[in-house]
């Protein structure tokens, strides 16, 4: 009897456990279903966010804004400090820059299009695309519109730069900057020993944004290498430039530098063979730069020159390259070649890591360097005959002395304050006589995102 | 009752210090100083209750420029901040301040199953840069070598580039990989594998080898010791760097890692401690 009763008391013992065993094995795999199903939600949700995130990162808009106030020494003043003033205005606010810049970089592949929105109107300011060789990681090819490979100040940003504006000889050779064409980028791949040296080949219009006139292109090449020593304290680059381009000739007129009647003054003789109409003058230009970076106890030293010279064709009184030439011109001009050089110096000052900052430059532009501003005059008589010299302001030479300070606010916020000592050649030019009262000084904030 | 008030107000302003250090803050960067950094963040956040201190990796340069972007408030790298970096920093007008926390090693690994124990360091460079392509002609079994490196956004690629193959360029066959952990893992899964890590990263399933700097007459290996006694010869410091303007958020785990007891976990994790 009591053989049975323990019998049975094990049979329902066993018959428990299988039951609550099931019941705790089946609760474990309901648990770890349950849980395997979150798992996968949760890597779903984290693959889909991976995407999005990846988009994202691949999308980067970015763009600063440059309200400022100027004063200058006489109302409507011609000025290079971010353009003329107006008649009646000896100071201006105005909003010198407000850009946006969207970029979409693949793996291979980059495509920027970038405004600038201000008082003035909406104008283009980068419009291309970029691919890059997948086998070498070598050679980039640009299409569309961007800076010109030349020197080193044109590709350097604004928002970036410590005075206001670009030397006045890169804003008169390489107005806007940017051009229409193509551009093949030679550069080592990054893993490469010799990345720090990079080739850029361009083919562009030669109008500036706006669009192409003629079948001509002009050619540029920019060479530079870049390198930083070993403890990281100083940083320097070189460079090399090459422009080769064509100037349409708008009238079969094209004056050159000679010596006059009176077998000693300099001037422009004209030259008026038929051909010369709808054949081109030579735009050329060669460049040298350089730029140090040391780092040391006062803080960072940087000095940056480049010095720029050439032949630049233009009108009777404009040396300014085209930016918006369109053929045939309201005003059909004659051609003017000018040898022309030019540079600018920079230094700059970190005040230690603080954020202060000091910048002095120096920069000038000679239009015609085969004269002097003494050497210069209007006319010459020759035999109680007047004989004119074709010389014009256009010829005139400028230095500038600019001296400024920046403080960095915050991380996206700058104020500069610059003052442009201006300096022209005097000459027995009408309105050359002496030195014009044409000293800017600029006041400005940058906001930066 | 003015007593009592007094009494309640010292301890109050004493309370923090007793309690230890609170510290929040994230660290990125470097992968050669995670395991070290992760280790250190431990034992802080054991002594200063409340901390919380994350810790990740990436490489020096992905951590260096977090700093500049804001989103970390400290940079650990295993290279020295590039002039890029500070010119881009004073840019945004940020202050920085730089602390050498430790040293490193860089020990060149293989697969255990590989007979090759040694090697100089021209032959390093000659297998790095696609000259020697087979174990057989360094010694070893007739096996094509397969070249592992870090990402070109590691500290520690620039330095084993600079300092092992002067600079030369690395084989276009290479094999670059997200983090030191990646490499450990291929190399102990491939015979013919060859990869640099930090001494940290020694493991039992991938094997150090010898290395020489005077053309084969002595080889030395990689451990703290002849790091210390300056006999191994590709040694490194490694570097903190944080924004002055974060000083009052690191600078406790910082002067943490920087202390005796900060140091030893250094000797412990396997880099040389500072003195």
């Amino acid at each position: 009897m009591k053989q049975n009763y323990t019998k049975n008391l094990l049979r329902i013992s066993f018959l428990f456990f299988f039951l609550f065993a099931g019941k705790f094995i089946f609760a474990q795999d309901d648990a770890d279903a349950k849980i395997k199903k979150s798992a996968d939600t949760l890597n779903t949700k984290i693959e889909n966010l991976k995407d999005e995130v990846g988009f994202l990162k691949k999308l980067r808009i970015s763009g600063y804004i440059q309200p400022q106030w100027q004063i200058a020494d006489t109302s409507g003043i011609s000025s290079f400090a971010g353009g003329n003033f107006l008649k009646y205005s000896d100071n201006r606010f105005s909003v010198r820059r407000g850009r946006v810049k969207v970029a979409y970089e693949g793996e291979y592949s980059q495509f920027v299009i970038q405004i600038d929105a201000t008082e003035r109107g909406v104008a283009l300011k980068d419009a291309y695309l970029s691919l890059k060789d997948p086998w070498l990681h070598t050679f980039t090819l640009t299409g569309g519109v961007f800076n010109r490979p030349f020197g080193f100040e044109i590709a350097y940003s604004s928002s970036l730069r410590e005075s206001p504006e670009r030397a006045r000889v890169n804003q008169t050779l390489f107005p806007n900057e940017r051009d229409l064409g193509a551009m093949l980028t030679i550069q080592p791949r990054k893993e490469s020993r010799y990345n720090f040296i990079k080739l850029d080949l361009g083919l562009i219009a030669g109008n500036a944004i706006a669009p192409e006139i003629d079948s001509h292109k002009d050619f540029l090449a920019h060479l530079t290498v870049n390198r930083t020593t070993k403890n990281e304290k100083f940083k320097y680059g070189l460079g090399v430039s090459y422009y080769n381009g064509g100037y349409y000739h708008e009238t079969k007129k094209v004056y050159s530098m000679a010596t006059l009647a009176d077998g000693m003054t300099q001037g422009y003789t004209v030259d008026s063979t038929e051909s010369n109409l709808g054949a081109f003058a030579k735009r050329e230009y060669f460049g040298a730069e350089a730029q140090l970076s040391i780092d040391w106890f006062p803080g960072i030293t940087t000095l940056r020159g480049e010095y720029i010279w050439g032949m630049q064709p233009g009108s009777p009184s404009s040396n300014i390259s085209p930016s918006s030439r369109a053929l045939p011109g309201l005003t059909i001009t004659d051609t003017y070649n000018r040898p022309v050089s030019g540079g600018y110096v920079y230094f700059i000052q970190n005040i230690g890591q603080s954020r202060h900052s000091f910048v002095i430059k120096y920069d000038w532009f000679d239009p015609n360097t085969d004269l002097k501003g003494d050497e210069m005059k209007s006319s010459i008589t020759v035999n109680e005959k007047e004989i004119k010299t074709n010389l014009s302001g256009a010829d005139i030479m400028y230095t500038t002395w600019g001296f400024g300070y920046n403080l960095r606010l915050t991380a996206n916020v700058k104020l500069m304050a610059y003052y442009d000592l201006v300096k022209n050649e005097t000459a027995a030019i009408k309105g050359y006589g002496k030195d014009l009262k044409d000293n800017v000084f600029t006041l400005r904030l940058q906001f930066k995102f | 009752m003015k007593k009592i008030i007094l009494i309640f107000a010292i301890i109050a302003a004493f309370l923090p210090q007793m309690k230890g250090q609170s510290v929040s803050c994230k660290v990125k960067g470097s992968d050669t100083c995670l395991p070290l950094t992760q280790k250190e963040a431990e034992e802080f956040m054991k002594k200063n209750a409340g901390s919380s201190i994350m810790v990740t990796g990436g490489g020096s340069g992905v951590g260096l420029s977090s700093l500049l972007s804001g989103t970390t408030d400290l940079a650990q790298s295993s290279r020295k901040m590039k002039m890029d970096e500070k010119m881009k920093l004073q840019d945004a007008g940020k202050a920085f301040t730089e602390k050498i926390i430790a040293y490193d090693a860089l020990a060149v690994i293989v697969n255990p199953s590989n007979k090759v124990t040694q090697l100089t360091r021209e032959q390093i460079e000659a297998i790095y840069t696609g000259k020697i392509t087979n174990w057989k002609e360094v010694g070893g079994d007739d096996m094509n070598i397969v070249i592992y490196s870090r990402e070109t956004s590691s500290g520690t690629y620039e330095f084993f580039r600079e300092h092992v193959l002067n600079k030369k360029n690395f084989a276009t066959s290479a094999l670059l990989m997200p983090a030191t952990g990646a490499i450990v893992q291929s190399v102990s899964q491939t015979k013919g594998a060859i990869g640099y890590v930090g001494l940290a990263y020694l493991e039992s399933d991938i094997k150090a080898i010898k290395v020489s700097y005077d053309a084969g007459k002595t080889y030395v290996s990689p451990s703290v010791e002849n790091a210390k006694n300056k006999t191994y010869p590709i040694t490194r410091p490694l570097y903190y760097y944080y924004l002055n303007s974060a000083e009052k958020v690191v600078k406790p785990f910082v002067d943490f890692v920087l202390s005796p007891e900060g140091q030893k976990i250094v000797g412990d994790i396997g880099f040389v401690p500072l003195n």
